[in-house]
């Protein structure tokens, strides 16, 4: 996913301007200190990439909107254990990774049981790329985490190393076994798709 | 001479850089003379560039007022729990009027302390039972009031400052 495209910009309040030019580490230490604004404004800007993050988990929009809200209220929650001497992101996506697995344990029925998609055809809207949304979603969410942070909220590996505890050699492994498999299910989809 | 089933299982690390020198050698040597393989390969490369590409819906616009909304609740519900500490200390503060202040203390304090000069020679003590009983309230009261106040101040949204 373009991170670009992760700042697109939506309507705000006017109180809201003022943080516009802040760095993402002065608005977190900001909101850190009671400004809603400042909390505001970081929501604004991750807002994207952590729907999006929780879409590709769930694949369902209302659930991924209910996802999102809850990983910004723990993090407004948590800012207060947050050290402002280490970088924010991988310290926000391994919040927002264990708020996603903790969800996914309290949510029934999972999301790559059949007939899901057929209960709310609306919930869930067309990919441009379904072959490789489906084979994503029957990934497992241990291979799965690292791509959509690595390739999706576009973490560096040393990032997604930090969000996950792991070491970069392990990210790395975990990144080539999860291609591997996805390469697999595109090929057998394809097999499939022939005439 | 390497298999095919081999070469599959390297040609993410071989695609992303990440084989010794030999292996990648004899991987680009296989994929020079096999068709199936070569295939494998396209798609192992073009996987990153399609996971980047995979789009979702944008967020529905009323995301951040409702997130705002959520903590804004959490916000008003944090302030009313530092009511919590206007019963212990209206509490507090009968119980030291009732002991007549810090004078009302200071001859318990010093009651209790001629009193263990004296258990020596073996008289009684002679404070009244209900003020050492409200002093050892106010002193429960004050390590409640703290306990409370410290999960109150752990609460408090804040970053750690340089």
């Amino acid at each position: 996913m373009d991170a670009g495209a992760a700042t697109q910009p939506l309507p705000m309040t006017g109180s809201s301007r003022a943080h516009l030019g802040l760095a993402s580490a002065e608005l977190v230490r900001e909101a850190g200190g009671g400004d809603l604004d400042a909390f505001e404004e970081l929501v604004r800007r991750l807002q994207r990439r952590v729907y999006g993050f929780a879409f590709q988990h769930l694949r369902d929009a209302h659930e991924a909107h209910d996802l999102t809200q809850e990983i910004f209220v723990k993090l407004y929650r948590n800012l207060g254990r947050y050290d402002a001497e280490r970088p924010f992101e991988p310290w926000f996506w391994k919040l927002a990774t264990n708020t996603t697995i903790n969800y996914r344990r309290k949510r029934v029925p999972l999301p790559s049981e059949p007939g899901e998609e057929a209960a709310d055809p609306g919930a869930t809207p067309h990919a441009h790329d379904p072959a490789l949304v489906e084979a994503l979603a029957q990934l497992d969410p241990s291979y799965r985490v690292p791509v959509l942070l690595h390739y999706y909220a576009d973490l560096s590996l040393e990032q997604v190393a930090a969000a996950l505890s792991l070491s970069i050699p392990a990210v790395k492994s975990r990144l080539h076994r999860a291609r591997g498999v996805l390469r697999n299910s595109l090929a057998d989809a394809e097999e499939l798709g022939r005439p | 001479m390497i298999t095919c089933a081999r070469v599959r299982v390297l040609l993410e690390a071989y695609v992303d850089g990440d084989l010794a020198t030999d292996d990648a050698a004899r991987v680009h040597a296989h994929l020079l003379t096999c068709a199936d393989c070569r295939r494998q390969h396209e798609q192992a490369t073009s996987l990153p560039f399609r996971l980047r590409a995979l789009s979702s819906p944008a967020p529905r616009p009323t995301l951040v007022g409702e997130v705002m909304r959520s903590v804004g609740a959490e916000r008003a519900g944090y302030r009313r729990s530092w009511t919590l500490l206007i019963p212990e200390a209206v509490l507090a503060a009968f119980i030291l009027w009732y002991l007549s202040g810090l004078d009302g203390l200071s001859s318990i304090a010093s009651g209790v302390f001629g009193d263990l000069l004296s258990l020596g020679s073996g008289s009684l003590p002679h404070v009244p039972p209900v003020d050492v009983l409200l002093l050892l309230a106010l002193i429960a009261l004050m390590v409640v009031a703290a306990f409370h106040l410290s999960i109150l101040v752990r609460l408090t949204p804040r970053v750690a400052h340089e």
